[in-house]
């Protein structure tokens, strides 16, 4: 099965510096991928190098096993949302639908306008509500029956009703078609109800990436007294640990269970985990705040 | 990419056909007037080079009857640099100001073809509306032209192949802009200045010398008329044919006023006369090839260095 | 049909909810033998979640013997859940009693009862599964 996104030590340099550094991924096809970090790690620069808005300083992308640059025909086969559903404001409902279906060879008129079947066809961009402009971004998107369907921060700008609506859009055209998808975000709550996989960037750099559940299953939190910390049976890997006087907790990478008594095992939650990815040790306090990650809700 | 190209700039071609409907009516609207006065008047018979008597005063008369067709023909000097400001330099500069060239560039229509057809399409309706302008302005002209000849820059400008190329090179000019400067108001801003500087470096430096002008020496003081050809320059030369400063000039007549005798008499008793320099008008439609040629050829290479541009990241 | 609703908070998987909410309406006769389940993309399109999520559901409910798959037309009930005896309700129902009084007795509030219902009852769902 070839892999419907691949990069190798991609990385794209700006004047201000690196956006993406040294990033090497490889997404099935089909997979609902969400691509967490916070604001400012690379995910819009990662979106918008697959889709040929911007040419890569080093490495190698393949997206649908194609260059993207070599041959801008792929785009055709993918559907793009960049931040903040950009759209021609003096354009109605309809012009937009008519301008995708004239801009694509494939169009499907059926499965775009489902997604703004609420949204009378002659009202203008700019007269739409953020929910149903994200709504109109994504049935440009759609209508094109994508392979592969990037969004880059859909539900920035929605409220909770709105948000869900597009969700429910979105998950029902894409069980459809079958469409690989990519949705950066840096709300993980948003991610988490539809990923089954995830990667996370962080500065530029992928710091982890893999099939949700099979993150979670093999990363627990293990509580215990503070001491000399010697080999726990069934750790491959202590990811991050925090002392708070006599307590020690610690989140680890299992490769099986850990029957250690002297240790608590607790599961961990999708956000919690990317925390602690996203914060390297040795960083001093105030960059860490910055890498903050956004909580919902 | 017709539709395409319809919608997104429908109000400048809009306007752009209001424009040329204006200029439509109002010839058609003086310009059996003027011929009607052209006729009654008697203008054919003052025609150069045979001139009566009095001509010359009918003849500043007949112009100056007619004069909303001078102030109008001033004005569409300025048409081909509102299309550089104002249909092409907005074609990039808005995607790229707006940030809809991330909708626009993501689609099966790839970004070369997009802009390619966009920028041809355009330029078709352009050299179209130009060509119409060009043959109403020309058919109004008729019997000006008859009097005055069109080889100076004033009639030149706005008759023939030129305007077309004027127009084509604007947009193409316009369009580089925006992919240059990336914001609207810039882009305009520079195109027009660019724009301008291109067509009076051409108008002032190259036409001049497309093919080498002709001499003319009077007899006398007063220069032969070159009522329609583009005179060049008009100096007085010594009977050797050397120019004659103006320093000079004062000085001959100073002295000639001193000894009591008629400047004029003096001067040409020194042998001086007038030498013109002059592009003839029967190498109008010469002309007119060679500068439109540089136009359109201007135009091409600018298209294609736009192409270049926006190939590389817009951002 | 029946409906699906996901707690996102709860802590429990989405595909575990999934399978207990059809358990549940097993039990309390909401669903019967014969039954369509929803197919998987009107779940989805409900619930906003991933169709592997609701493809996993069904498949641990095929797996106890609960529903099965009909090729082209959709996933049907097969099997029913042991419901438990009217009396054995009415046990439960008696302890529940007992307990609730108890629990007055001891000071609580009604918040306070629903909060600790709720928590133990979670804990002890996640034991089973884990």
């Amino acid at each position: 099965m070839t892999a419907a996104l691949e990069t190798r030590a991609l990385g794209k340099r700006f004047r201000r510096g690196w956006a993406v550094r040294d990033c090497t991924l490889s997404i099935p096809e089909q997979a609902i991928v969400g691509l967490a970090g916070p604001n400012g790690a690379g995910k819009s620069t990662l979106l918008a190098l697959a889709v040929a808005l911007l040419a890569p300083t080093e490495g190698e992308i393949c997206v649908l096993g194609r260059d993207p640059w070599r041959e801008p025909e792929t785009l055709e086969d993918i559907g793009y949302v960049a931040q903040d559903a950009p759209l021609y404001r003096s354009f109605t409902v309809g012009e937009t639908l008519d301008y995708a279906r004239r801009m694509n060879a494939r169009w499907d008129p059926e499965i775009a306008g489902r997604s703004v079947a609420d949204v009378g066809p002659d009202r203008r961009v700019s007269a739409l509500s953020a929910g149903e402009r994200a709504r109109l971004a994504l049935a440009v998107a759609l209508g094109k029956r994508p392979r592969l369907l990037l969004l880059d921060e859909p539900f920035a700008r929605l409220d909770p009703r709105a948000g869900r609506e597009f969700l429910q859009m979105l998950m029902d055209a894409v069980t459809e078609i079958g469409a690989t998808v990519l949705v950066a975000s840096h709300v993980v709550a948003d991610i988490e109800r539809i990923a089954d996989h995830i990667v996370l960037l962080s500065e530029g750099r992928v710091r982890l990436e893999g099939d949700v559940e099979r993150l979670l299953t093999s990363h627990r939190l293990l509580t215990g007294a503070g001491r000399p910390l010697g080999r726990i049976g069934g750790v491959d890997e202590i990811v991050r640990k925090r002392s708070s006087g006599r307590q020690m907790t610690l989140l680890a990478r299992l490769s099986a269970p850990v029957v250690d008594p002297s240790w608590s095992v607790d599961e961990i939650g999708l956000e919690e985990l990317l925390l602690a990815y996203m914060a390297p040790e040795q960083l001093p306090k105030r960059t860490t705040e910055k890498r903050r990650l956004r909580w919902h809700g | 990419m017709a539709w395409v190209t319809w919608r997104q700039n429908r109000i400048q071609l809009l306007a752009g056909g209001a424009l040329l409907m204006v200029v439509v009516l109002l010839a058609l609207g003086t310009g059996p007037g003027i011929r009607d006065a052209f006729e009654q008047q008697n203008l054919s018979s003052c025609l150069p080079p045979a001139t009566r008597s009095g001509c010359d005063i009918i003849v500043r008369h007949f112009q100056s009857e007619h004069d909303t067709l001078a102030l109008v023909g001033r004005y569409l000097v300025f048409l081909p640099a509102l299309i550089a400001a104002f249909v092409g330099a907005p074609l990039l500069a808005r995607e790229l100001e707006h940030g809809t060239y991330r909708l626009a560039w993501t689609q099966g229509v790839t970004r070369r073809r997009w802009l390619l057809s966009q920028t041809l399409l355009l330029s078709a309706a352009t050299v179209a509306g130009a060509l119409a302008l060009s043959a109403i302005v020309t058919w109004w002209r008729l019997p000006f032209d008859r009097l005055e000849g069109r080889m100076s820059p004033s009639r030149f400008e706005i008759e023939g192949v030129v305007v077309p190329a004027y127009a084509v090179f604007a947009l193409a000019l316009g369009v580089f802009s925006g992919a240059l400067l990336k914001r609207i108001v810039p882009a305009m801003t520079a195109a027009l200045a660019a724009f301008v500087a291109v067509r009076l470096a051409v108008a002032n430096f190259l036409r001049p010398r497309y093919m080498a002008p002709e001499h003319d020496t009077a007899t006398g003081l007063t220069p032969n008329t070159h009522a329609h050809d583009w005179v060049l320059s008009n100096s007085l030369v010594d009977a050797v044919g050397r120019q004659i400063s103006a320093a000079r000039e004062n000085l001959a007549i100073e002295h000639a006023q001193n000894a009591g005798v008629d400047a004029q008499e003096y001067l040409l008793s020194l042998g001086w006369r007038r030498a013109v320099s002059f592009q003839p008008a029967d190498r109008f439609w010469t002309f007119q090839a060679i500068e439109a040629a540089i136009f359109v050829g201007l135009a091409a290479l600018i298209v294609i260095a736009t192409l270049r541009l926006v190939q590389r990241t817009p951002a | 049909m029946i409906e699906f609703h996901l707690d996102a908070r709860s802590g429990v998987a989405t595909y575990l909810q999934i399978v207990q909410q059809v358990k549940e309406a097993l039990r309390l006769g909401l669903l019967d033998v014969g039954d369509q389940l929803p197919t998987v993309r009107e779940v989805v399109a409900d619930l906003a979640i991933n169709p592997n999520t609701v493809a996993k559901a069904y498949r641990d409910l095929e797996r106890e013997g609960l529903v099965a798959p009909r090729p082209g037309r959709g996933t049907f009930v097969v099997g029913s859940l042991a419901a438990p005896s009217l009396q054995h309700h009415e046990a439960l129902r008696r302890e529940l009693e007992q307990w609730l009084a108890a629990a007055i007795r001891a000071g609580l509030d009604e918040e306070s009862i629903r909060a600790l219902i709720s928590t133990t009852l979670r804990e002890a769902l996640v034991r089973r599964v884990a």
